[in-house]
Parts: C-alpha cells; sequence; structure tokens
C-alpha cells in the first residue's frame, strides 16, 4: 500500500512539473499579449483636475520632488489700471500697492489676495478675493529670474464676472515653443476659453506647462477669524516693480543708429 | 525483489521508479545502490525543482527583455559621464556639467588630426579630438539648475531656438530647392567649379524667451425651485358601444413593366496645379557699413579668428549653446564624409574633403542677446566665409525662422550684393533667404544681417 502510494505521489510530482511549464508558457502568452494592450490606453491619465481644491496639486507636484520645495517664483501679478493689491501677512491683509506688484510665491502654497479700487462704476467698495497657487516654477538665468517673472492677469472682465458671483478659473501655462500660436504676446496674455466639460489644467497640460492657477469668485470673508480663508498666510518676497525701461525694452531704430561713413566719390 | 533499508523501507518501487528517471544502474556496491535507490524520490523533486528554476529564469528573462528599454541619447541628454555628475541647483553647479568620460582615442584620426572615414555604424564624432563632446563653452544662458545629465539649455520649453539643422539633412532637389528645410534651420548653398552642390547648415542659436498662456473656465452658480403640487384630473367615461362596419373591398392595381436604362458617361477629373510658389521679392537695401556692438569680433569684421575671443564669441553664438550630436555641424562633400582639418574646437568650424579641389564654406551665427521677452528685437548675424581654394558659386544663405520670430521686412542686409527674398514656412513665419549676386572668391567673405521680433 504504502509503495503504491509513493509512486502516485512521484508521478503526480513529475505530472506538477509538466503542469507548471504549460502554466509558465500560458504566462508568456498573455505577457506578450498584455504589451499590445498598453497601446490602447490613453497617452496620459491625469491624476489632478482644475477643480480640485487649492493648494491641493501644488501639495501633490511637491512630493514628486525636484528643486521646487523653498523656491520663491517671480511672479508679476498684473491688474487693471488703478487697481490695488494687497497679500496676506499672518492672517491679515497687508497695504494694498497700486498693480502691477513683482513678488516671490512660494511653489505648492495658495495666496489669498485682495483686489480693491476696482475702476467699474459699479463697483464702488467692493473687494474681491482671489487666490494664486503656483505648481510649478521656471528656470531663468540666474540674473534674469525676476525679469522672466510668471504673468499672472486679473483681467477686469474676470473682476466682473467674480463680482456677478461666478468662478472664474485661469490655469497659467508656459507654451511649448513648437506650438504655439503665430501672435504677438506683448499686449497682455492671451488666453481662452476653455470648452463645455473640459478640464483647464488637462487643456493647458496638452498645450504647454501649467505652471499657476488663478481661481476667482465671490467669496468674501467671514467676519470673525477664519484663519482657513489665509491659507495660513505663507511667506513671500516683495521684488521692485519693474521701470519704465524694463517695461518698454530698449528697440534698436534706424533713428538711434549712427549714419554710415558716407563714400567718398572722386570729385571729376 | 523487496529489499529493506535500514529504515525499513521497501525500494522495489523506489527501483522502478529510478528506472522511470533513467537513474543510472550501474553496478555498485549494495550501500551505494541503496543510496542511490533511496535518493530517487529526491531526484525527483530535484528534476522539479530543476524545471521551476528553469521556467523562473526564463520567464524572468523574458519579462526584464519585455520591459521597455531606454530610449537612445537623445540630442540634449548628456553622453555617459565618469565622473559624479552634479547635484543641487546652485549657479555654480552649472559650469561642471561638461561631460567629461569621452577620450580621442575612440574615434580614428587622420595624420592631418582629422577624422578618418567612420565603420559603418560606429558613432559620428562631436567634436574634433579632444573634444569629442561638443565645445566646453564658458558662458551658457542656462538657468540655476540642470537636472543631472541633461546638457542645457534645459528645459527646451523656455528657450527659442534658431540656426542649425535640427531635422533631417536637407538636400538639394533636382530643380534646385531645399528639400527637407524645416523650422528654425539656417544653411548655406553654394556650387561648386565642378558643379557639385553643397549644403552646409550654421551653428544653433537659443534665446531665453518663455512665453505664457492661460485658459480660463467660468463656473455659474444657479438656483433653480420648481414646486410640483398634486393634482387631480376628473374625466367622467361612460361606457359607449361604437360599432363600425367595414366592408369587404377588392383593389386590383396592373404595374406595367417598364425598362429604365440610364447612361452615365464617362467623367474624367483632371486638375493641373503648378509649381509655384509665393514669393515676396524684396527689393536690395545698403548694407550699414558699421557694426553692432555684439558683432565687434574678429571673425565676424574680418572673417579671421582671433583665439582671445572664443569665450566672446561663444557667448554671442549660441547665448545657450549646446552642440550635440545633432546640431553639430554635419558635412558630407562629394558624398565622403568630411573631416575636421582644424584641431582646436571653435565656436564655428570648417568642414572639407582632404583632396584638392577643396570647397568650403564656413558659416557662423550670433545672436545679439541671449534671453528676450516678447515683443523685444533680436539681431541676427550671419558670417560667411569661403575658407577653400576654389570659388563657389550661387551662393544662398537661407533661414527658416520659428514660428515666435517675426521677421522684419526691409531689415535684411548683406555686405555683398545680393537678393533678398522671403516665403512662407509651415510655421507661419517667413524663410528668409540672401542670394549672393557674385560667385564667392577664395579667402573673401561677407555678413548676412537681419532682424527679428519675439512674438
Amino acid at each position: 500500500m504504502v509503495p503504491k502510494l509513493r509512486y502516485l505521489i512521484t508521478r503526480m510530482r513529475n505530472q506538477g512539473s509538466r503542469v507548471a511549464g504549460k502554466l509558465g508558457g500560458v504566462l508568456l502568452v498573455f505577457l506578450c499579449l498584455a504589451v499590445h494592450g498598453l497601446a490602447q490606453e490613453p497617452a496620459i491619465h491625469y491624476w489632478h483636475q482644475g477643480v480640485m481644491p487649492p493648494g491641493a496639486i501644488g501639495s501633490r507636484q511637491l512630493q514628486r520632488g525636484g528643486p521646487l520645495a523653498g523656491f520663491f517664483q517671480p511672479v508679476e501679478i498684473k491688474a487693471p489700471t488703478g487697481v490695488s493689491i494687497s497679500l496676506a501677512v499672518e492672517n491679515q491683509f497687508g497695504a494694498p500697492q497700486e498693480a502691477p506688484r513683482r513678488v516671490g510665491l512660494l511653489i505648492g502654497s495658495v495666496y489669498r489676495l485682495r483686489v480693491t479700487n476696482i475702476p467699474l462704476p459699479q463697483a464702488q467698495g467692493m473687494e474681491i478675493f482671489p487666490t494664486i497657487e503656483i505648481i510649478d516654477r521656471t528656470y531663468a538665468p540666474t540674473d534674469q529670474q525676476v525679469r522672466f517673472a510668471i504673468p499672472i492677469e486679473l483681467a477686469q472682465e474676470d473682476i466682473e464676472l467674480a463680482m456677478q458671483g461666478k468662478f472664474v478659473t485661469r490655469v497659467i501655462y508656459l507654451e511649448d515653443p513648437h506650438n504655439v500660436l503665430p501672435t504677438r504676446g506683448e499686449n497682455g496674455q492671451s488666453w481662452f476659453e476653455v470648452a463645455t466639460g473640459r478640464d483647464p489644467l488637462a487643456v493647458a497640460d496638452e498645450l504647454g506647462r501649467p505652471v499657476a492657477i488663478v481661481r476667482m469668485g465671490g467669496r468674501v470673508p467671514d467676519q470673525g477669524q477664519d484663519t482657513n480663508f489665509y491659507f495660513g498666510s505663507p511667506p513671500w518676497v516683495a521684488y521692485p516693480p519693474r521701470t519704465a525701461a524694463q517695461a518698454k525694452p530698449i528697440r534698436e531704430t534706424a533713428q538711434a543708429r549712427p549714419a554710415p561713413p558716407a563714400e567718398k566719390k572722386p570729385q571729376p | 525483489m523487496n529489499q529493506t533499508t535500514s529504515n525499513g523501507e521497501s525500494i522495489s518501487v523506489a527501483r522502478k521508479v529510478a528506472g522511470t528517471l533513467r537513474v543510472p544502474s550501474s553496478p555498485r556496491s549494495a550501500s551505494a545502490q541503496n543510496t542511490a535507490v533511496i535518493d530517487s524520490p529526491i531526484l525527483s523533486n530535484q528534476g522539479s525543482i530543476r524545471a521551476w528554476r528553469l521556467a523562473i529564469i526564463v520567464l524572468g528573462t523574458l519579462i526584464l527583455c519585455s520591459c521597455r528599454s531606454p530610449a537612445s541619447h537623445s540630442p540634449n541628454q548628456a553622453l555617459p559621464q565618469s565622473t559624479a555628475t552634479p547635484v543641487g541647483w546652485t549657479s555654480e553647479s552649472v559650469d561642471k556639467t561638461t561631460p567629461v568620460g569621452w577620450t580621442s582615442k575612440s574615434v580614428p584620426k587622420t595624420a592631418q588630426g582629422g577624422y578618418a572615414a567612420l565603420p559603418p555604424g560606429a558613432p559620428c564624432p562631436i567634436g574634433p579630438p579632444g573634444m569629442e563632446l561638443g565645445v566646453p563653452l564658458a558662458y551658457t544662458a542656462a538657468g540655476p539648475w540642470t537636472p543631472p545629465g541633461i546638457i542645457p539649455p534645459w528645459p527646451a520649453d523656455e528657450y527659442l531656438h534658431d540656426g542649425g539643422n535640427a531635422g533631417p539633412p536637407i538636400r538639394v532637389g533636382p530643380k534646385g530647392e531645399l528639400l527637407g528645410l524645416e523650422m528654425e534651420d539656417t544653411v548655406a548653398r553654394y556650387s561648386t567649379l565642378d558643379g557639385r552642390t553643397v549644403v552646409e547648415p550654421s551653428n544653433k542659436v537659443s534665446l531665453y524667451s518663455p512665453r505664457f498662456h492661460a485658459v480660463r473656465q467660468i463656473v455659474d452658480v444657479e438656483i433653480n425651485q420648481q414646486r410640483n403640487r398634486a393634482t387631480g384630473v376628473v374625466e367622467p367615461v361612460k361606457p359607449l358601444g361604437p360599432r363600425t362596419s367595414e366592408p369587404v373591398g377588392l383593389n386590383r392595381q396592373n404595374l406595367q413593366a417598364v425598362r429604365d436604362i440610364g447612361t452615365n458617361p464617362a467623367l474624367q477629373l483632371r486638375s493641373r496645379k503648378s509649381h509655384a510658389t509665393l514669393l515676396a521679392e524684396l527689393r536690395p537695401k545698403a548694407f550699414d557699413n558699421f557694426y553692432r556692438v555684439y558683432e565687434n569680433l574678429a571673425v565676424i569684421r574680418t572673417g579671421v579668428y582671433v583665439g582671445h575671443e572664443e569665450p566672446i564669441l561663444a557667448k554671442g553664438t549660441q547665448a545657450a549653446v549646446a552642440w550635440s550630436h545633432k546640431q553639430a555641424v554635419q558635412i558630407y562633400l562629394d558624398h565622403q564624409t568630411a573631416g575636421a582639418t582644424v584641431v582646436s574646437q571653435k565656436p564655428q568650424e570648417t568642414f572639407g574633403i582632404g583632396s584638392a579641389p577643396n570647397p568650403k564654406l564656413r558659416v557662423v551665427k550670433v545672436a545679439s542677446t541671449p534671453v528676450a521677452e516678447p515683443g523685444d528685437e533680436v539681431s541676427f548675424t550671419i558670417r560667411f566665409d569661403n575658407v577653400g581654394n576654389q570659388p563657389i558659386g550661387s551662393v544662398q544663405i537661407v533661414d527658416s525662422l520659428t514660428t515666435r520670430l517675426e521677421y522684419v521686412p526691409d531689415s535684411a542686409q548683406c555686405s555683398l550684393k545680393a537678393q533678398f527674398s522671403t516665403q512662407p514656412n509651415e510655421g507661419e513665419s517667413l524663410i528668409v533667404r540672401c542670394v549672393l549676386s557674385e560667385p564667392l572668391s577664395p579667402g573673401k567673405g561677407g555678413v548676412f544681417r537681419f532682424r527679428c521680433i519675439v512674438r
């Protein structure tokens, strides 16, 4: 009885090796087919969406590593003429200064602004409180970082929409130089409306590299101490405003150039 | 035959199994036989273990082979370095990114110090002996931090590039047109005395000029209220007995067979498109007989290269220059691989074939600024010199501007008698062309200059 059992066990072991070989073959075929299955996946799967709460995208961006943490990204906040902007310091808004303002903001933090002196007849005494979230940085030459600050425009149309109670989200992205619009970009920042149902962050990522998100709505702070309204008042760095010479780059014109030396013609 | 081991186990069945497992049954001592026979189940276990090991090894090998292997070195990727790569993001670390690790021994040389014809499949040298990894430039408009292993300028989406021949090599078509001319390409084309047409790219110029765009989304909150109250509709229905009598009818319709014949005439659509191109002829304009500040170099003014101008010229030519494998000047003359005839690598390079006659054209391109904002004006200067030993004719300098560079009308100038023309390219910018009216004698050269506005 015992020898018979041993024989059966040994035979079963041999069969097990055969079964293992067959299973291995099936697994190889499956792996080969799985490589083709990768091509059916979408090219990019977006983890982040533009409707995520402020700070969520930037904090995850910091987790990816790189020289992002602790870097003050220069930002130039632009607004219509006469508009004053103040940033929060220790859960209080500082002194308002007329736009444009150039400041350095931390990546991943959310900054609450107070926009006052809105030059609209229906906006007397009204204020709006947009937020700015920097999600990526630029790598300008060391002495040119402030000059090439990320422009963040609080357009008058956006301010009007915010005062009407609408929520405006602007995703600023760095254009891909091989996929740009053939238009001049000196007259303000060009922008376009995202299609209905599309995620502005995904659209910006398809066209370039998103670097900042501006959110603007009709929410006003509570009368009490609402520390969450200021998002912890992260630190920021003030840079001097752009000078007139920097605002209008000096161009080489025909009048500025010296006249070429006149050719000496032989006297008759 | 049943035998009993010291453990009291029967081995007759085990022998059968040993026979099936092809255990050698050579004459042994009784103890050895007993040991061999007793180990036969162990052998069967070892066989299955070997099979499992083989299966796992084969499986692992296939999985590793099926993984995505890293692509070949991209143009922006540095070559393997033997020393520690720079890390950190201080400005001092940028200068340490000069790749090292390749020696000039890896490339065959000729007796003159140039390169011999490389065997098929061999890596093409990037620079002359001693500088196979590119030109070590002292001044680059690179950022404060560069990932290890990446040659600046980085990141690429913050720079504008112009010059060189980034794509496939530009060839001359049967009608004399340039085939393969893409955006950002700058080449010079000339004809030799023996009827050959040579295309030679310039160096690459990079400007730090990021441009930002915005995407907007507006979300509106609306509150709609709708009150639905229960309503009752009373409609009395009284029983009715409708009765409809339909008479039985018979309809007959005779259809006559009709023959329908349709004739479709043969049609042929023929269209002829002419090969005309849109050319905007620009009238020749006088050349301003003075030089800009950034052009105050001997190689630009006189065509003579002076050693102490190397760092200044490097700054002007590249502004954030990186000579990589594809960006380096690739020259093919008379279906032969050109070899460098100069040993020291400069921001410009001269190539030619060793046997006479020896047509050579040196093309150096510089920009007026390494950084530019949208709306700024940038001047480009291209210095060309016939450094060969025979005249060359039909010299054309062609620059296909990238989308973000807008050519300033009537800004093209040339120190020699030339005609300028522009032509739209695929990037909704222009191809600026400078055609010299006269052949270029050996030792002669000139300057082609134009201005662009950064979009």
